[in-house]
């Protein structure tokens, strides 16, 4: 999976991403002999350039993960059936410890259970009080909701 | 064993039934609740599902008594010596009349 943001190469994407393309035509005043010499660094800037675009065009589609992309890439036959074994041979080793484990006992809540079961009822009040409580926190789940602010899949495009 | 269990579920006031209840199933029943095998399963289910409640990371289960109300009736349920105890009694509090 790429990463849609990587914190590990900040300063050294920050310094490529303000390079000039083109070097300062007023920085290193070379004497110049002739139209050759002009040629020359013209060009060389040029590739530069190439070099310089096409690392920022490899690092873009190494970092953008292209959820529009439906066909996925296919897997070869023997890789499929290879993984589905190590899978089932996983799940069998699992499921093996999982029915092993012992259910959990009744826990004890009381030494005297008649005198527990005797005492006095639950009063309304408190039923009621614990009714609008549970109410209240009803209405507030019930209220939890995604604000949509943007789009959640865009075209990636040059503006 | 079972007349030590029960004798005091039937003393208790205004009670019209009660169920002893073990891990295997039910031990003893009476009155409404006599023989009713279905309400003891779905208590079971209930009372299980509220011992797995903890309060601040407590070790215990935070409740002795789990009461299941309606109307005019309760189910008062508690759990003692891997045994659950229901009892279902009558809910004779009234809302005060206010004149």
């Amino acid at each position: 999976m790429g990463c849609c943001f990587s914190s590990d190469s900040e300063t050294s994407q920050q310094n490529e991403e303000v390079k000039p393309l083109i070097p300062d035509p007023n920085l290193n005043k070379i004497p110049t002999n002739g139209s050759d010499r002009n040629a020359d660094s013209l060009l060389s800037s040029r590739t530069d350039e190439q070099a310089l675009l096409t690392t920022i065009l490899q690092r873009t589609a190494l970092n953008i993960i292209d959820v529009s992309a439906v066909d996925s890439q296919g897997m070869e036959q023997h890789e499929y059936m290879d993984r589905a074994r190590q899978y089932s041979s996983k799940l069998e080793v699992l499921s093996r410890t999982l029915s092993q484990k012992k259910p959990v006992p009744l826990p004890s809540l009381s030494s005297q259970p008649h005198q527990v079961l005797a005492a006095d009822l639950v009063s309304n009040a408190d039923v009621q009080q614990v009714s609008k409580i549970a109410a209240y926190a009803y209405s507030a789940i019930s209220q939890i909701k995604v604000d949509a602010k943007e789009d959640l899949v865009v075209q990636f495009a040059i503006p | 064993m079972t007349t030590a269990l029960t004798q005091g579920l039937e003393r208790i006031p205004d009670q019209t039934g009660y169920l002893v209840i073990s891990e295997e199933g039910v031990l003893a029943s009476a009155g409404e609740l006599e023989n009713d095998e279905h309400t003891a399963g779905v208590i079971m289910q209930m009372v299980r599902t509220a011992c797995r409640f903890r309060l601040h990371g407590t070790a215990e289960p935070p409740f002795k008594r789990m009461s299941v109300m309606f109307e005019d009736y309760v189910y008062a349920v508690t759990i003692s010596g891997q045994k659950v105890f229901v009892v279902k009694r009558q809910n004779n509090q009234r809302e005060p009349v206010i004149v």
